[in-house]
């Protein structure tokens, strides 16, 4: 019964605090894309630039860890019984990335164009491979190209 | 090829759902299934327990046995009760088991049958009991219930889980072992019909060990009415109708011809010695 009342004080808190943090994450992200949309961030390798005209060109990254709640834990868990796309992961992995790239984007500064741009997602599990995804990590890398004008 | 900036309308990567809606449907959905698979345990129970292997069921029993709480106390009481059942076994009731006595220490007048031949004795019973007959009668009503196998069935869902589990995972499993501890075997539940059917056992075989069935009703004759019977009463919670089991058995040894004869006293220097 106790623990009963504990799991679900924790669902409750988790949905609450959850959504609440989610919602914040992705005006945040909305205003910080519109922000850097100067900054192109491509995967193609080169651009058809002379290579006189590039002024420097440089590695840039940016890593983000988060973390799902409680309540998207346990919905991904009934998920992992009944199969099918888990629905409840898909936001973390998608605000995980983005913040990492915009990241990126803030470490090269004034640069032109980041080109080659990669981005890896690697789990930070409580107990390595026993306890599913319970922190993520998403860095993206790329290089900074700053071009003479 | 030109670069246009601009942000997407819409996200292709997060699927616009209710998650508190999902959450119901699949916490409800799996809810359901886990009432299905218990009523359907309830079912399978006879289905099951004439397919159950003595092979099998001695291995599961050491599980089921290890649940028991308590240490067997009362080595004397109980080597002579061990070697009782044993002749009884090798003269009369021949049956694939390898029985083993434990005596626990508890007031309840009663004896329980767990699976794989493991026979718990109550010093409770030892004390009541005043004749070997007496004592053997109560032994080979147990070894009745092993007979027909009552004691898996009243095992009930424990035992259909055990004997899964064991098929799938092994005896020797960590998930048959936690099963076999958490398992409550304990809820034996013996229906009318089966006790009838192990007190005719019973009577046959102590007729044939003693060539008389003197004492086989005694030990229902003493019993105090006000009796708690305990969590594993199967004697006489379960058998309100305890009087009727009684004149059941003495309508057969009057059919049958059986002689209530004189009772054979218990090893006195065992019994005065109580631990």
């Amino acid at each position: 019964m106790y623990d009963l009342l504990i799991f679900l004080t924790l669902i409750a808190v988790g949905y609450s605090v959850g959504t609440l943090t989610e919602k914040r994450h992705y005006r945040s992200i909305h205003k910080r894309e519109k922000a850097f949309l100067y900054l192109p961030a491509v995967t193609i390798k080169a651009v058809d630039y002379p290579e006189e005209k590039v002024r420097s060109a440089e590695l840039v990254y940016g890593s983000v860890v988060i973390s799902i709640d409680y309540f998207k834990k346990i919905l991904a868990g009934l998920r992992n019984i009944f199969g099918g796309t888990v629905k409840s992961y898909e936001s973390l992995i998608d605000r995980a990335r983005r913040e990492a790239l915009l990241r990126m984007k803030e470490m090269a500064g004034d640069a032109t164009v980041i080109v080659n741009v990669r981005i890896e997602t690697s789990t930070i599990a409580r107990k390595a491979n026993k306890e599913g995804v319970g922190c993520l990590e998403a860095i993206a890398y790329g290089t900074a190209l700053t071009l003479e004008k | 090829m030109k670069y246009t900036p601009r942000q997407p309308k819409s996200n292709v990567n997060v699927t616009p759902t209710s998650h508190i809606r999902e959450f119901f449907v699949l916490a409800g959905g799996l809810l359901g299934l886990i009432v299905v698979i218990y009523l359907m345990l309830g079912l399978a129970v006879d289905l099951i327990v004439p397919h159950i292997s003595i092979d099998l069921e001695n291995k599961m029993g050491v599980h089921f046995f290890q649940s028991m709480d308590g240490k067997d106390a009362d080595s004397q009481r109980e080597y002579y009760v061990q070697s009782l059942m044993d002749d009884l076994q090798e003269r009369c009731a021949k049956l694939p088991y390898r029985f083993k006595i434990h005596v626990r220490k508890a007031s309840t007048v009663n004896a329980m049958a767990l699976p794989g031949g493991h026979v718990i004795v109550f010093t409770g019973l030892l004390d009541k009991v005043s004749s070997e007959n007496e004592l053997a009668f109560v032994l080979a009503h147990e070894m009745g219930h092993y007979a027909h196998r009552d004691h898996l069935r009243a095992g009930g869902r424990a035992v259909v889980l055990m004997t899964f589990s064991a098929l799938l995972f092994g005896v020797d499993s960590s998930v048959s072992k936690v099963l076999g501890h958490t398992l409550n075997i304990t809820e034996l539940s013996f229906s009318r019909k089966q006790e009838t059917q192990a007190d005719e056992f019973a009577l046959e075989t102590i007729n044939c060990a003693y060539g008389h069935v003197g004492g086989a009703t005694d030990f229902f004759e003493k019993i105090p009415k006000e009796q708690d019977p305990g969590k594993f009463g199967h004697y006489f919670a379960s058998h309100p109708e305890t009087r009727s089991r009684i004149s059941h058995l003495n309508n057969i040894i009057r059919s049958r011809g059986f002689n209530p004869a004189k009772r054979k006293p218990l090893p006195k220097a065992i019994w005065t010695f109580i631990p």
